[in-house]
C-alpha cells in the first residue's frame, strides 16, 4: 500500500478543498442540521439526543455517498482515474485516498455535532470510543458502495440522481433520527441491508438511548468487509 | 521497444475497434494518426494498461503487459484524451500528488514537481487552482507530470485536441522537453509531422501505413497537390473538393485550368490511398 499517496490525496482533496471551498461543509451539514431542527420541533425536544447521534451517522454516510459523484466525475469527465491506472497507484490506494478525503469533508460536521453532544451531556468515554469505531466502519462501507456505483455507471449525468436517491434512502429511512425500536423488527432487518442501519442501532445503544442489539454490530462489520471486498475486486480498474 | 501482435478489441458484436493490429515501435517519438473513431484511443488505452484487448499480445521492453501490467506501470505515464486537472487543486499539488503516487518521496516529488513546472513555463501559475487556467495551461500540467516522472515511455492521447493554435504550439514545445519514448495519438497531421520520427496511420481499426515521415512522403517527391471544386478525371473526391497529384513542372498548366496547388503533407497519405498518382 502507498500510504504517502493516500494521505497526500486526503490532505489535498480533503483539507485544502475545504479551505478553498467552504460551501462543501455547508452542503454536508445542511440536511442533518435541517432534520435535527425538525426533530427538535416535532418531538418537543424529546428525540433530540437520537437526532444528534443520528446526525453523526448521517453526515458521514451522506458525504461518502455523495462522493460517488466526485469519483464518477474523476473517472468519466476528468479522466483522472485512467491517469492513475497507468501508474503504480493501486485501486486500494486510490479508493482509500478518496475515502479519507471525504472523511475530511465530514470532520467539521462531526465537530459541530460534538459540541451539541457536549451541550446535551451525551458523551461518555465508552460511547465516544464506540462512535469512532462505528463511524470508521461506516465511512469504509459507504465509500466502498460509492466506488462500486461510480465505477459502474457509463454516463456522468446518471450519477447525481443516483447519489441523491441513495443518500435519502440510506440516511433518512434508517433509524438515524428516530429510536430503532419504533419500527417493527422485520423492517429493521430489511433496512439493515444498508450499513447505516446497523451503525445507527449500535450508536443508539452505545449512548444508552435504546436497548442493546449486539447482532447489528456484527452486521455492520460483515457489511463493511463485504462492500470493501466488492469495491476492491469487482470495480473496473483496468477496463474490459 | 513496443511489440504489438495481432491486437483485436471487440466492444460488441457490431463494434470492433481494432482488427488485428501488429507493429513494432522503437523511435523516440511515434505518432498514431487517424480520424475520429479509427481506433487510436483504444490502441493507446490497451498499450498503457487501462483496457484489456479481446485478443493479441503487447510486450513493452520485453514485458507482457496484458498478463503482467503491474511490472510496467511504474515505467510508463499515460495522459488520457481530454484529461483535465482537478479544478480546486493547484498545478503543483497535482503534479506532486501524481509523483508521490509513483512512489517518489515527498522531498523528491516537491523538487521534481517544481523543476518540471518551471521548465514547462508554469512557474508563475503553479500555486493557482487549475480551474482558473487556460486550456493550454491545463494540458501543460499533465505534460509536467510526464516530464517530472522520468518514465521510460509516455503515452499522450490527442494532447492538443480542442486547443487554439498558440496553445497547441506551447504544448508541442512542452512535449519536446520530455526525454522519454513518446507514443502519441493525433488527428492533426501537422502535429505528427512536427513531433514524430515515425508514424502509424490507422483507419477503421487497421494500420494502413507506417514509417518515418520522410519515407512516407518520399512517394510524393517532386509532386504537389492540385485541388478544384469541379469534377475531374482521375481525381479523388474529398468532401466538395477534387484532388489529384501532379508533378511540379505542371503547376502552371493546372493553375490555368483553375486548380489550387498546395504542397504535400501527411494528409495526402490518407487522401492518396488507392489513388493513381500522376508520374
Amino acid at each position: 500500500m502507498n500510504l504517502k499517496f493516500t494521505l497526500l490525496l486526503a490532505w489535498y482533496y480533503g483539507i485544502r478543498t475545504i479551505a478553498r471551498g467552504p460551501s462543501y461543509i455547508i452542503a454536508a451539514l445542511s440536511t442533518p442540521l435541517a432534520l435535527l431542527f425538525l426533530v427538535y420541533v416535532l418531538s418537543g425536544g424529546a428525540l433530540v439526543k437520537y437526532a444528534l447521534v443520528g446526525g453523526f451517522i448521517a453526515i458521514v454516510a451522506s458525504v461518502a455517498l455523495q462522493s460517488s459523484g466526485d469519483a464518477a466525475f474523476f473517472r468519466l469527465q476528468l479522466r483522472i482515474q485512467d491517469l492513475y491506472v497507468a501508474s503504480s497507484v493501486s485501486p486500494s490506494d486510490y479508493m482509500i485516498g478518496l475515502t479519507l478525503s471525504y472523511l475530511m469533508f465530514s470532520l467539521p460536521g462531526i465537530a459541530l455535532y460534538g459540541i451539541l453532544g457536549v451541550i446535551y451531556h451525551l458523551f461518555s468515554l465508552s460511547a465516544i470510543l464506540m462512535l469512532i469505531l462505528v463511524l470508521a466502519l461506516l465511512v469504509l462501507a459507504t465509500s466502498s458502495i460509492s466506488f462500486i456505483i461510480s465505477s459502474s455507471i457509463k454516463h456522468i449525468r446518471n450519477i447525481w440522481g443516483i447519489a441523491g436517491i441513495l443518500s435519502v434512502l440510506m440516511t433518512i429511512l434508517p433509524p438515524t433520527y428516530y429510536p430503532y425500536e419504533s419500527i417493527k423488527r422485520v423492517f429493521l432487518y430489511i433496512l439493515s441491508i444498508t450499513p447505516v442501519t446497523p451503525a445507527a442501532v449500535v450508536a443508539q445503544y452505545s449512548f444508552g438511548l435504546s436497548p442493546a442489539l449486539p447482532v447489528e454490530l456484527y452486521v455492520l462489520i460483515g457489511e463493511t468487509i463485504i462492500f470493501f471486498a466488492m469495491a476492491r475486486f469487482l470495480t473496473r480498474w483496468r477496463e474490459k | 521497444m513496443i511489440e504489438v501482435i495481432d491486437l483485436v478489441k471487440r466492444y460488441s458484436e457490431k463494434v470492433t475497434a481494432l482488427k488485428g493490429i501488429s507493429f513494432q515501435a522503437d523511435k523516440r517519438v511515434t505518432s498514431i494518426i487517424g480520424r475520429n473513431g479509427a481506433g487510436k484511443t483504444t490502441l493507446l488505452r490497451i498499450l498503457s494498461t487501462q483496457l484489456l484487448p479481446t485478443s493479441g499480445s503487447v510486450r513493452i521492453n520485453g514485458i507482457d503487459i496484458i498478463k503482467r501490467p503491474d511490472e510496467i506501470r511504474n515505467k510508463i505515464v499515460s495522459i488520457p484524451q481530454e484529461a483535465s486537472p482537478i479544478g480546486v487543486l493547484t498545478a503543483f499539488e497535482q503534479v506532486k500528488m501524481y509523483l508521490v503516487g509513483r512512489r517518489f518521496s515527498f522531498m523528491e516529488a516537491t523538487r521534481e514537481a517544481n523543476r518540471a513546472l518551471d521548465e514547462i513555463g508554469l512557474n508563475e501559475f503553479k500555486n493557482t487552482p487549475t480551474d482558473t487556467l487556460s486550456g493550454g495551461m491545463k494540458r501543460k500540467v499533465f505534460v509536467a507530470m510526464a516530464l517530472a516522472s522520468n518514465a521510460e515511455i509516455v503515452f499522450l492521447d490527442e494532447p492538443t485536441t480542442g486547443l487554439d493554435p498558440l496553445s497547441r504550439m506551447e504544448v508541442w514545445s512542452a512535449i519536446r522537453q520530455i526525454d522519454s519514448h513518446i507514443i502519441l495519438t493525433t488527428h492533426y497531421m501537422e502535429e505528427a509531422q512536427e513531433l514524430s520520427e515515425e508514424v502509424f496511420l490507422v483507419e477503421t481499426g487497421k494500420i494502413i501505413e507506417q514509417g518515418t515521415v520522410d519515407n512516407l512522403l518520399k512517394r510524393f517527391d517532386g509532386m504537389v497537390r492540385a485541388e478544384t471544386t469541379s469534377p475531374c478525371d482521375n481525381c479523388i473526391k474529398v468532401s466538395n473538393t477534387y484532388i489529384r497529384y501532379i508533378s511540379k513542372d505542371k503547376v502552371q498548366d493546372y493553375v490555368e485550368k483553375g486548380f489550387t496547388v498546395k504542397s504535400v503533407n501527411l494528409d495526402d497519405l490518407f487522401i492518396s490511398k488507392g489513388v493513381y498518382l500522376e508520374p
